[in-house]
């Protein structure tokens, strides 16, 4: 009688760890994926704070006297609030262009059926996969035709157009889940097209709008090639081209300098990402680059 | 006010014809319901009007107008959809003002009218809301007041009130029939519910396959049939159909004991009628159990296979052989399920219809439908 009792509770105790194991083990993987992500992360913000010979000693340890020296230096040697205004100008501008010449290609993309619809969308994602490099030295070209070879409206126009196919797909993708019934309705109350457009249409792609500003935000403000090639003059620098300097025997026998430059360049998009974080992992957005 | 004329109105999509031919005339004020079951082309009707979908050919005149080409701005129409469509980053307020601000009506004129409709259908106290802070019964009032407030020529409603549930449908379909009373605006509304087209329109229009299948008042459509299809859709539970064959002034199925006699007013009918089957068509209330005890010898005798019990009445299905019926009773019937009982029919409500195109026979000759 006692035997079986046992043996059902332990099978009961068997059966729940079946049902548990699975979710212990991804548990279990979802921390081993977060260490490799912001182990380096950590690294980095702890050596930053170190002063250099506590790293020599002991390049894991924690920082025995914190010191917020290395910032200082960094900012002041790289003038990192200029490349900083750079770097936001940049970005702001650029997705703003990227997003303002993608709204109405993408809408027409989420109610028109244009002749090879089909291939205009498969030529727009070609445009997404182009690695940067193909389209360099026609974009040199370009630009030194144009005369806006290192300056910052150069750059900021080809920010905007390189951004553009993504934001057509973030945008046409959001756009389609807006019910064509309120389109009708506005048309019976009277609306042009145009009206339609930015009375109604806008507005309630905002949601999409912020999510793919945001996305381009954080893309330019990380890219680096671009800045590079198109760019001469130290005043024009974005903050990632001006980091260059860290490379240099000045900076780079002191670990905490570099350590320091890079915790400040991800600022700005740490809290960008904080504050869309909501925005960009709910599901309007996967709504919207799926359809 | 506005009367609205379809004059041989096509819908082709490719070479898909959706509405072949389409002419019909709905008066100045009049409350017309487009019924059918879904694909029938009743919706594809009501945006051809609304000037959502381009006309492929024929005429459309409101008023005294030709609008077949006209955007739907200039067609002085307002439309109610069944998903409301309202503006959902906007207020109540604003839903309501839309169109007056597209016509660049002075501030404190628009306030007064939206105030005034918004009063009217009882949301005055939602305006600053947006819609998704409000139920569905008050969202299809804002969606009603958006169309009202323009003082359009012609309403046009499709399904205005199918994702309302059952009770508050009900109460919003007195609404709207009182709201027409009042206001008496041509209205041209779309419903595949046949209580609804029966219990709102002046005019019924029963339309199957892009065809009007019969115009008519509510109740010249439910006595009075233009074909099968007419009888079986308008009605709750269909109309009961019996394929007999006719002998004389009767209608027999020897197999199965079938012998029913044909009313007086049929007969020429059926005596110009040369097929050998003819369908006999039955409302449910058009038929009972003979009452126990005088129980008459030449009625057709049915098992009872099904009582369904709805407290103010019952719903008897029966049947024999291939015939199959269901008879609207008292509640105080006490039919047992596995009985076989003798029927009774009344002669006045009998219809009769050709087997192979389904029309009325008592028709043919008369006024056979409305766009025949």
């Amino acid at each position: 009688m006692s035997s079986r009792v046992v043996l059902q509770s332990r099978g009961r105790a068997l059966r729940r760890l079946r049902y548990a194991t699975p979710r212990i083990f991804a548990t279990l993987l979802a921390f081993l994926l977060a260490a490799v992500w912001l182990g380096p992360l950590a690294l980095i913000v702890i050596t930053s704070i170190k002063p250099n010979k506590e790293f020599l000693n002991g390049p894991f340890s924690l920082p025995i006297a914190p010191t917020l020296e290395p910032y200082q230096k960094v900012w002041e040697g790289l003038n990192f609030g200029a490349l900083m205004q750079n770097s936001l100008l940049y970005a702001t501008t650029g997705s703003a262009l990227a997003v303002s010449l993608a709204l109405v290609p993408a809408f027409a993309l989420s109610r028109f059926d244009p002749p090879g619809k089909k291939y205009i969308f498969a030529l727009l994602l070609t445009g997404l996969m182009l690695p940067q490099q193909t389209v360099l030295i026609p974009l040199y070209d370009m630009l030194r035709w144009l005369h806006l070879l290192d300056t910052r409206i150069g750059l900021i126009v080809v920010h905007g157009v390189y951004g553009m196919p993504s934001q057509i797909v973030i945008l046409r993708g959001f756009m389609t889940t807006i019910p064509r019934e309120i389109e009708k309705a506005a048309e019976i109350e009277g609306a042009t097209d145009f009206q339609i457009f930015y009375k109604v249409i806008l507005p309630l792609s905002l949601p999409g709008i912020i999510v793919g500003y945001t996305l381009n935000f954080i893309a330019i403000w990380k890219e680096f090639v671009f800045a590079l090639v198109f760019l001469n003059s130290e005043a024009n620098f974005p903050v990632t081209v001006g980091m260059l300097k860290l490379n240099s025997d000045r900076y780079i026998s002191a670990f905490n300098l570099p350590s320091a430059g890079l915790v400040i360049s991800q600022i700005p998009i740490a809290i960008l990402f904080i504050l869309a974080y909501r925005r960009i992992s709910s599901g309007n957005f996967i709504g919207s680059v799926k359809g | 006010m506005a009367k609205v004329s379809l004059i041989d109105i096509e819908k082709r999509y490719g070479n898909h014809v959706v509405i072949p031919r389409l002419s019909a005339e709905i008066a100045d004020g009049a409350f017309v319901v487009l019924v059918g079951p879904s694909g029938c082309g009743k919706s594809t009707t009501l945006q051809m009007i609304a000037g959502l979908e381009p006309i492929t050919a024929g005429q459309l005149r409101i008023g005294d107008r030709d609008v077949t080409d006209l955007p739907p701005k200039d067609r002085d129409i307002a439309m109610v959809f069944q998903s409301y469509a309202l503006f959902p980053h906007l207020t109540v307020f604003d839903n309501i003002a839309f169109g007056l601000k597209i016509r660049r009506l002075s501030r404190s004129e628009i306030e007064t009218q939206v105030r005034g409709v918004a009063d009217r259908l009882r949301i005055e106290d939602y305006l600053e809301r947006q819609p998704k802070a409000l139920s569905g019964g008050q969202r299809q009032r804002v969606a009603l007041a958006r169309a009202l407030v323009r003082r359009p020529g012609v309403f046009l409603m499709d399904e205005p009130l199918s994702n309302l549930d059952a009770k508050l449908r009900i109460e919003a379909r007195s609404f709207l029939a009182k709201m027409h009373q009042e206001i008496q605006t041509t209205t041209v509304y779309v419903t595949h519910d046949q209580s609804e087209a029966m219990t709102m329109g002046d005019l019924i229009f029963v339309m199957k396959e892009g065809a009007i299948q019969q115009a008519a008042p509510p109740l010249e459509v439910y006595n009075n049939p233009a074909n099968m299809f007419v009888a079986g859709f308008i009605g709750s539970p269909a109309m009961n159909f019996l394929e007999l064959s006719p002998a004389g002034a009767r209608l027999v199925d020897p197999a199965n004991d079938f012998d029913i006699e044909v009313p007086e007013r049929l007969r020429p009918a059926l005596s110009a009628y040369h097929k050998p089957k003819v369908v006999v068509g039955l409302r449910p209330e058009a038929l009972r159990p003979a009452p126990r005890g005088a129980e008459p010898a030449g009625a057709p005798r049915l098992a009872i296979d099904v009582a369904q019990h709805l407290g103010h009445e019952t719903l008897l299905d029966a049947s024999r052989g291939p015939h199959r019926i269901v008879a609207r009773v008292a509640s105080a019937d006490d039919s047992k399920i596995g009985e076989t009982r003798p029927f009774l029919y009344d002669f006045d409500k009998m219809h009769l219809f050709d087997s192979d195109n389904g029309v009325n026979l008592a028709r043919v000759g008369a006024n056979a439908g409305a766009n025949k």
